[in-house]
């Protein structure tokens, strides 16, 4: 996402955005991890400052495929409050369904890919099916399986009718009950509590202080919910839990991911069942901002997202400044590897839900026998098993 | 015999080459059951030296095309070259920004272009399925 | 308009949940370990290029957990000169954002001693000495 995508070298298909872990192990134990960054640099601050407002918001989206709407509410929110717009609540109950299915598909990728880490093929395929359901309603609202652009200046673009909410709704029940079944897995599935139980754990304190930020925050026991917390769109208006965990481990932070999906769902039907009447597509938006700044705030499925935008008035932003959830997930939590196994690598590292597991090849050096040689991460993580 | 061999089982190897991962999740989806490439024979390939065909999605960040020309390098002929997504064709919406190239035929000869954004996993098996009819006749 | 007050430091709320306060580059590590007591993590450092003003002006976004309000600590650098004193051993999670503002804008954080250039900038630019994100970058 943003800035902090780093594509090298090859890689598998499951795991994207690709940064280094550079890995020191003395034996089985790895005493030192440092994150090497640098390869997907895109320049979208800059290229915003050259676009117009509403160009912007293309680009915000364009930040992270996965979790490109809560990119553009981010954007568009900042916007909408330089420019003196309100959206209409009808607009703004559109808007959080759109996020919260994104939020259901991108724990759900999360949740596959960390079976696939551990060796559980199936799981990882079952659940990629049953992902499909998801894109299949978010293609429903918004027209596309996975770039939404939906918000527009001061509403969104397309409305909800009875038949597609009807539709919404009777695929949510089936997506439901596929997601207290994952869940049941991962609390009680031998295979994955061995692997995940105690892994990577993270202190309340050490969360706090190296400011990670969404599931792997709650995961850590603390209530810090950007949509409890701040609350932007229809928040303010749906009752829901914010999901929290004590243990701080790697299995802490999948089961609340999971946990949050099923508040999604519930999310998504109160909103639903109680959608305002009224427009929600605007026949106008307008083109220049006034002066002045926002600091706009949202929880991405990866924790807190934030935009601080700059206004000199006219038409373009003087200064946009990106921080994605991930950016301080993956650099600041070098030092939870520490004393684990190498095996236990990978498992960390995806428990952070680095966008989709950002991950392609670990650097190992074997101290004892000075060897260097590159392997990938799955490889890296059957070690344990064999 | 010769290059139309490998059209039984083509293998893939995909790098994101500076993407927003909207591709990338639409490649992942094209490669489970749900989809089925393996009706095709396509499977995915871990290493470069295994592959037959690569995947380029994204805008082509500086760094990463010195990365994509090397994988090039080390995949070992014949091979072909799929360029999946807006940004992997002509450079999207960062187009002329300073960390990109904008488009993988500046770096590696491309042979299927498939365009979205991002293109659905149809459209992207639809890209492999042409390429394998192709490589059938003998181009 | 509300106000909150730490440690002697008046923050001034400029719309709902979010309190601003300017100080001078020195008052930084002061301030920054006030903020650390009031169970806050640092979102992020957000560095806005005012050539008119020949002055780099600095935004430290807090998150307080406990009181659920954005704290925005402003301070301001001359471009020619721009250095501050590094907050990372006080909150070890500012090192990304002290990284990523020294390579796109060039601010030094004294004591920081992971700061290098290259860390998301291409190399081209790197060799020149140019910081994209500073408005007479011309890229």
């Amino acid at each position: 996402m943003a800035v902090v995508e780093i594509p090298i070298g090859p890689q598998h298909p499951a795991l994207h955005e690709p940064i280094m872990l550079r890995v020191r192990a003395e034996g089985e134990e790895v005493v030192e991890v440092a994150v090497n960054t640098g390869y997907n640099h895109r320049g979208i601050e800059k290229l915003m400052e050259r676009n117009s407002w509403v160009r912007g918001m293309y680009l915000a989206g364009r930040v992270c495929g996965i979790c490109n709407a809560v990119h553009t509410q981010v954007y568009v929110q900042g916007v909408e409050k330089l420019m003196g717009v309100e959206p209409p609540p009808r607009a703004n109950y559109i808007r959080t369904i759109v996020m919260e299915l994104e939020r259901i598909h991108s724990h759900m990728l999360i949740s596959a890919v960390m079976a696939e880490i551990v060796g559980f093929d199936t799981l990882f395929m079952l659940i990629m099916r049953d992902r499909e359901r998801v894109m299949y309603l978010k293609e429903l609202v918004t027209g596309n399986r996975v770039h939404a652009d939906i918000h527009i200046l001061g509403g969104v673009k397309r409305d909800i009718d009875e038949v597609r909410r009807d539709r919404i709704l009777s695929e949510l029940r089936v997506i439901e009950e596929r997601l207290k079944y994952y869940r049941k897995v991962f609390e009680e599935d031998y295979t994955l509590l061995k692997r995940l139980a105690e892994v990577g754990r993270i202190r309340k304190s050490e969360a706090l202080s190296h400011c990670l930020v969404g599931p792997t925050l709650r995961g850590s026991g603390v209530k810090s919910d950007v949509r409890f917390d701040d609350p932007y769109a229809a928040y303010s208006e749906i009752p829901f839990d914010v999901v929290v965990r004590d243990e701080g481990d790697s299995w802490a932070r999948m089961v609340v991911r999971l946990e949050e999906a099923l508040v999604s769902v519930g999310i998504v039907r109160y909103a639903l069942e109680h959608l305002p009447q009224g427009p929600a597509v605007p026949k106008a938006f307008p083109r220049a901002a006034k002066v002045g700044e926002v600091v706009s705030r949202v929880e991405a499925p990866r924790g807190e997202l934030i935009y601080h935008i700059v206004s000199t008035g006219g038409g373009n932003p003087y200064r946009v400044k990106i921080r994605t959830p991930s950016f301080l997930n993956i650099i600041n939590t070098e030092f939870t590897y520490l004393g684990h196994r190498l095996a236990d690598v990978p498992v960390i590292f995806s428990s952070y839900d680095p966008c989709i597991s950002c991950t392609e090849r670990v650097l190992v050096v074997d101290e004892k026998k000075g060897v260097r040689r590159y392997v990938s991460l799955r490889e890296l993580a059957r070690w344990g098993t064999t | 015999m010769g290059v139309s061999v490998i059209r039984y089982s083509p293998w893939i190897m995909h790098f994101n080459a500076g993407a927003c991962n909207g591709c990338d999740i639409e490649v992942l989806a094209a490669l489970t059951p749900f989809f089925d490439p393996e009706r095709l024979g396509v499977r995915l390939a871990p290493n470069p030296r295994h592959a037959d065909i690569i995947l380029v999605t994204g805008a082509l960040n500086k760094k990463a095309a010195e990365r994509l020309r090397r994988l090039y390098e080390q995949t070992p002929s014949p091979k072909y070259v799929i360029a999946c997504g807006a940004c992997a064709i002509s450079g999207g919406v960062f187009t002329d920004s300073y960390p990109v190239i904008s488009r993988a035929d500046r770096v590696v000869p491309v042979d299927v272009y498939v365009p979205g954004c991002p293109p659905r996993p149809e459209a992207i098996l639809y890209g492999i399925k042409k390429l394998l009819d192709r490589v059938a006749r003998g181009g | 308009m509300a106000e909150l007050s730490i440690g002697g430091y008046t923050f001034r709320e400029v719309e709902p949940r979010r309190y601003v306060v300017s100080v001078d580059p020195g008052r930084l590590r002061e301030l920054a370990e006030l903020i650390v007591r009031e169970e806050s993590y640092l979102s992020t450092i957000s560095a806005v290029d005012l050539p008119k003003e020949n002055a780099i002006e600095l935004n430290y976004v807090f998150w307080s957990t406990k009181h659920r309000v954005a704290l925005i600590v402003k301070t301001r650098v001359s471009r020619e000169r721009p250095v501050v004193p590094t907050i990372v051993d006080i909150v070890p999670g500012a090192l990304g954002g002290e990284l990523e503002a020294y390579d796109l804008l060039g601010i030094v954080f004294e004591g920081n001693t992971r700061l290098r250039r290259g860390f998301l900038v291409p190399e081209d630019l790197v060799s020149k000495g140019i910081y994209p994100l500073r408005k007479d970058a011309g890229v």
